[in-house]
């Protein structure tokens, strides 16, 4: 691994101020996968290759235009992981044999939505993990495939409206608990992130690109079209997400799930939910309390296991 | 009789809600999501009695499509591209199974590099697979064709799979007037569900897709999927008159315009042969003989029915949206096929490659085709495939390399350029 | 055959523009082909779509490159080459342009053979993203222009077209709409169809034998980083944010973290500086930044005032 002088991120005054993913992408305006991800190149610089699986992010390098400064390869939508591996074990073999130089070595990351990740790149997933793979993975996930329009994807969230669930109850089904099925694969490092919290990000970052093996992490992305609301308040629903419980930022490492922050007084989550069009009929034409009440019930049956 | 306007996509799921389909495995990708999109709203607001489920892959949804279809239900899914080729280890098994269902395949260039638009790669990797193809010219067709497509992989003496293909954009994005068939007479043309000895019951064992080991019995079941398929240029023609007397509609396995005297002939497949429609009107205009072939039946081909179009014309231009890499255009080497040894062949039969990725084909280029092949009948000489590209588009490839700073990766190409000159 | 292309940007309902105008056409009795054009399919970012109409089926296919109408939206939309407004227009098209400036300034701005007409802009709403009725006002004037398609007529196919948006939005949509095609009656009939493209005298492709290349260029790859930096993506901008630097604290890490494109450097001095090449103005820096020191106004404006020679940037401390 690369070792550089290590930064400290104390206080988001020591957040980078040069920004290291090009502008110019076609990625929504507010995109809250976007914000995860340059905040964390600006962390990772430019010796990385990112391998990716078809989403939206996939759009990030459109012919001849790319926002990187090292490495992009887009594989397929299932196989981003095997991509990975295919990567990193050819520079290991050129590091050996003396054909690449410890300068130009590069750290491998596969980012993909939560449509790969959650679903059909499981496999490939699972199976760079049993090889302990030398990686680190993100997911940036918007609850849904946003790339073909937000049909439900296995990382929607109960209730959702998406375009393959327009009941009037939304999505039926319940968000998979994907950072608890990494972890069992004991990776060396599975964590939680949001944009909306860039210290606590940019602190794991940091403590990740100091480790080997497979590194894992989900951003909780908000999505503007997806999710239904102005793309202005990206931040502030990512923050709310964190302040009502609704996305727990956790890391698991040694073999323990510690939380990296925990709300001491949760807000309620209707102040999350009622600011997202996906989210509008358990308030119009008239309040769902009950639905509203089993997502706080769910949310708060999690928190009270939790003690670190 | 309602006449509306719709995309390709929904008349492709009203294809299937007049079906009366029980079951859609579905899984989204561009550019046919809105099929299933259309789907979930009807099913969730009463308005079609089916289940639909979200698999997490192609490759699951094709598996879940063929064995549903194994256990007793009518089934229909889509797909395109990427998803078609990622399923595609089912897509030959499911085929094998001996199971009818219709899936669309909403066309689109093939990864690498991965686009949107259009183009015939996908559904040609599935020509050798054992479904039947319906290749769609316009959204009326769509709906029309999903109904026939279930007579045809439901009839007693076919029973496979079958492809409704639409053009992604030109197609499935695209609102035209359909006539809606009636939903009755759309139930009663494609008839009750009859799974016959298809379906797990508790009451009866079945073992089904069984391994089989030896030639001879592996060979036994793969000839008879083929001359099932075959079997669909025997039982098409009476099924397309039940259509065309029930519907007033008449779809032949080759749509033919212009052609009882045309010396030249386009053959295209797909929706851009609409375009070739223009062409044909033009160039008539201008004087010419000009006719149009197009294959609406890719799978089976219909040899006999080619041979019959096309012998006694002077020349064919065969335009190909799809490129089989180092042979060159898939549907001019089958035409070449179906036309070898056959008396009066027309002496040219060329091969233009377009379309590539959404690419369009202008009338101009039609005009020029046409030129090229009188011509080239004309001198007794047989033109070299053409692949449609023009200096304009170069010159923006250029730019578009600058950007990229392709010379930067270019270590070999004074030496390429020495060699050649070596040669001279 | 009428053909006819609308450009707009995202969120401006230039898809349901074609579609109110491919019923109303419909309902007339024609056979109609109506398609939007997806791009990058984003908010603010310049789209287009299209409709064909003509008593016999239309077999013509793909975007529209002679047109016999061109509808702009957003009139911030002609001088950007990547809109495409300008292409295939000639002396036959008919050009209807919403926007404040006169028929006469844009014909002598654009140089152009074609005829202008101008939809007088309506401003309720400062963010164009967000105007409403535009979709069903541009669909309003093209139906009036061509002549064919009746008062009536046009306003059932708007009904039908956003009944799923319930009575009231139908209604609102319908009064502006039809102020709108009655806008137009000086000009009825000014756009006129076009036909089948001669066969005898035509341009010949430019066709070239495609040479062969190395796979070190022809391969699909790019050699050079950060090229994404020559799309200017702060053309999809309908709202601009303006850095108030006597009320900015310096806290850059807020502002400049938070913009999700990474669009708001630091310069020298500390102080945030918005890349207006690149903001996409999603306006997240609006809402973040802690002494309220960035406001939103109208792209537009922004631009007038520049051209005005107006600086809206303030001192920077």
């Amino acid at each position: 691994m690369i070792k550089e002088s290590l930064v400290h991120f104390h206080r988001m005054k020591d957040m980078p101020s040069s920004h290291l993913l090009g502008t110019g992408t076609p990625m929504c305006a507010g995109c809250g996968g976007l914000e995860a991800l340059h905040n964390m190149y600006d962390i990772l610089g430019e010796k990385t290759v990112f391998v990716n699986a078809a989403g939206c992010m996939t759009l990030l390098s459109v012919y001849p235009f790319t926002p990187f400064r090292g490495g992009w390869l887009y594989t397929a939508m299932a196989s981003a992981p095997a991509g990975a591996q295919g990567v990193r074990d050819a520079m290991d073999i050129r590091l050996q044999k003396k054909k690449l130089s410890e300068d130009d070595n590069m750290e491998v990351v596969v980012v993909t939505g939560d449509g790969s990740a959650y679903g059909m790149g499981l496999s490939a997933t699972s199976g760079a993990i049993d090889r302990n793979l030398d990686f680190i993975y993100l997911c940036y996930d918007n609850e849904g495939y946003g790339n073909t329009g937000q049909q439900y994807s296995a990382a929607t969230p109960h209730a959702a409206i998406t375009s393959t669930s327009k009941g009037s109850h939304g999505y039926p089904g319940f968000k998979k608990d994907l950072f608890s099925i990494w972890a069992a694969n004991r990776p060396a490092y599975v964590a939680t992130i949001i944009g909306a919290e860039s210290l606590d990000l940019a602190k794991k970052i940091e403590k990740l690109k100091t480790m080997k093996g497979p590194r894992m992490l989900i951003a909780l992305a908000p999505c503007p079209p997806g999710w239904d609301y102005d793309p202005k308040l990206s931040v502030e629903i990512g923050r709310l997400a964190v302040q009502t419980g609704v996305w727990p930022l956790k890391e698991y490492i040694d073999g323990k799930v510690v939380h990296t922050k925990i709300p001491r007084q949760r807000k309620p989550v209707e102040e999350y939910l009622k600011l997202q069009g996906r989210f509008k009929h358990l308030f119009h034409p008239q309040r769902d309390e009950q639905g509203i009440a089993e997502i706080q019930a769910r949310i708060d049956a999690y928190w009270e296991k939790v003690t670190e | 009789m309602t006449r509306k306007l719709l995309t390709g996509n929904s008349a492709a799921a009203w294809g299937a809600r007049l079906a009366q389909v029980d079951y859609i495995p579905a899984f989204p990708i561009t550019p046919q999501t809105e099929i299933i999109e259309d789907i979930s709203i009807w099913i969730d607001n009463g308005e079609m009695d089916a289940r639909m489920v979200t698999l997490e892959s192609e490759h699951s949804m094709i598996t879940a499509a063929g064995s549903a279809a194994s256990s007793g239900v009518r089934v229909f899914t889509s797909t395109s591209s990427q998803g078609l080729l990622y399923g595609m280890e089912m897509v030959y098994t499911v085929a094998g199974w001996r199971v009818p269902f219709v899936m669309i395949n909403v066309s689109r260039g093939l990864s690498a590099p991965i686009t949107l638009e259009p183009d015939h790669n996908d559904i040609m990797a599935a020509r050798d697979s054992g479904f039947l193809q319906i290749h769609c010219a316009t959204c009326q067709e769509i709906t029309d064709s999903v109904l026939m497509a279930y007579r045809l992989a439901e009839h007693k003496e076919i029973r496979v799979p079958a492809i409704v293909n639409q053009d992604g954009f030109y197609l499935s994005f695209t609102r035209e007037p359909v006539e809606l068939p009636d939903a009755d007479k759309a139930a009663a043309f494609v008839g009750e569900f009859d799974p016959e000895n298809l379906q797990f019951k508790g009451s009866a064992p079945l073992s089904q897709a069984m391994a089989v080991l030896g030639g001879g019995p592996y060979s036994y079941f793969r000839y008879e999927a083929h001359l099932a398929v075959q079997r669909v240029l025997s039982v098409y023609d009476e099924i397309a008159d039940e259509f065309a007397d029930t519907f007033g509609r008449r779809y032949d396995m080759i749509d033919n315009y212009q052609m009882d005297d045309a010396e030249y002939v386009f053959v295209m497949m797909g929706s851009f042969a609409t375009k070739a429609h223009d062409a044909v009107d033009s160039l008539r205009n201008a004087g010419w003989k000009v006719g149009l072939a197009r294959l609406r039946i890719f799978r089976p081909f219909p040899q006999e029915k080619i041979r019959q179009l096309l012998t006694g014309r002077r020349a064919v231009a065969v335009i190909d949206q799809n490129i089989s890499m180092g042979m060159g255009g898939v549907l001019h080497s089958e035409f070449a096929t179906a036309l070898y040894g056959m008396k009066d062949a027309p002496a040219v039969l060329a091969s233009y490659i377009g379309g590539l990725g959404g690419r369009d084909i202008s009338q101009q280029e039609f005009f020029e085709m046409i030129n090229e092949i009188k011509q080239a009948c004309d001198k007794g000489e047989i033109p070299h495939p053409r692949l449609l590209y023009t200096q304009n588009e170069l010159t923006e490839m250029r730019k578009l390399q600058a950007i990229a700073q392709a010379e930067h990766a270019d270590i070999n190409q004074s030496e390429i350029k020495q060699k050649e000159t070596n040669k001279k | 055959m009428f053909r006819i292309r609308f450009h707009g940007r995202g969120g401006q309902g230039m898809k349901t523009a074609s579609r109110i105008l491919g019923t109303a056409f419909f309902m007339e009795g024609y056979e109609v082909q109506d398609a939007p054009r997806y791009g990058a399919e984003r908010r603010g970012a310049p789209i287009f779509a299209y409709v064909r109409a003509d008593k016999s089926p239309v077999n013509e296919r793909g975007v529209i490159s002679h047109p016999d109408l061109v509808v702009v939206s957003d009139d911030t939309l002609v001088g950007m080459p990547a809109a495409g407004v300008m292409q295939g227009i000639n002396q036959h098209t008919v050009m209807l342009i919403n926007s404040h400036e006169s028929a006469k300034t844009w014909q002598h701005r654009l140089n152009t053979r074609a005829t202008i007409i101008i939809l007088p802009a309506r401003e309720d709403v400062e963010d164009r993203a967000e105007l409403p009725y535009i979709g069903s006002s541009c669909a309003a004037a093209c139906a009036a222009l061509t002549n064919v398609i009746s008062r009536d007529v046009f306003a059932r196919a708007l009904t039908e077209e956003l009944e799923h948006l319930g009575d009231d939005i139908v209604k609102q949509n319908l009064d502006i709409a039809l102020t709108a095609f009655d806008a137009m009656s000086p000009h009825v009939g000014i756009v006129k169809q076009s036909g089948l493209p001669s066969a005898t005298d035509y341009k010949k492709p430019e066709w070239i034998e495609l040479p062969y290349e190395s796979a070190a260029i022809s391969a699909p790859a790019i050699h050079a980083g950060v090229t994404s930096v020559e799309v200017r993506t702060g053309l999809w901008r309908t709202m601009r944010p303006i850095i108030n630097y006597e009320k900015c604290s310096g806290c850059w890490w807020i502002c400049s973290t938070y913009c999700p494109d990474g669009a708001i450097n630091v310069s020298a001095e500390g102080l945030p500086d918005i890349d207006y090449e690149h903001c996409k103005g999603c306006l997240v820096c609006v809402a973040q930044c802690p002494p309220d020191a960035i406001e939103a106004i109208p792209e537009h404006v922004a631009k007038e005032q520049e051209m005005s020679g107006v600086s809206f940037s303030g001192d920077k401390a």
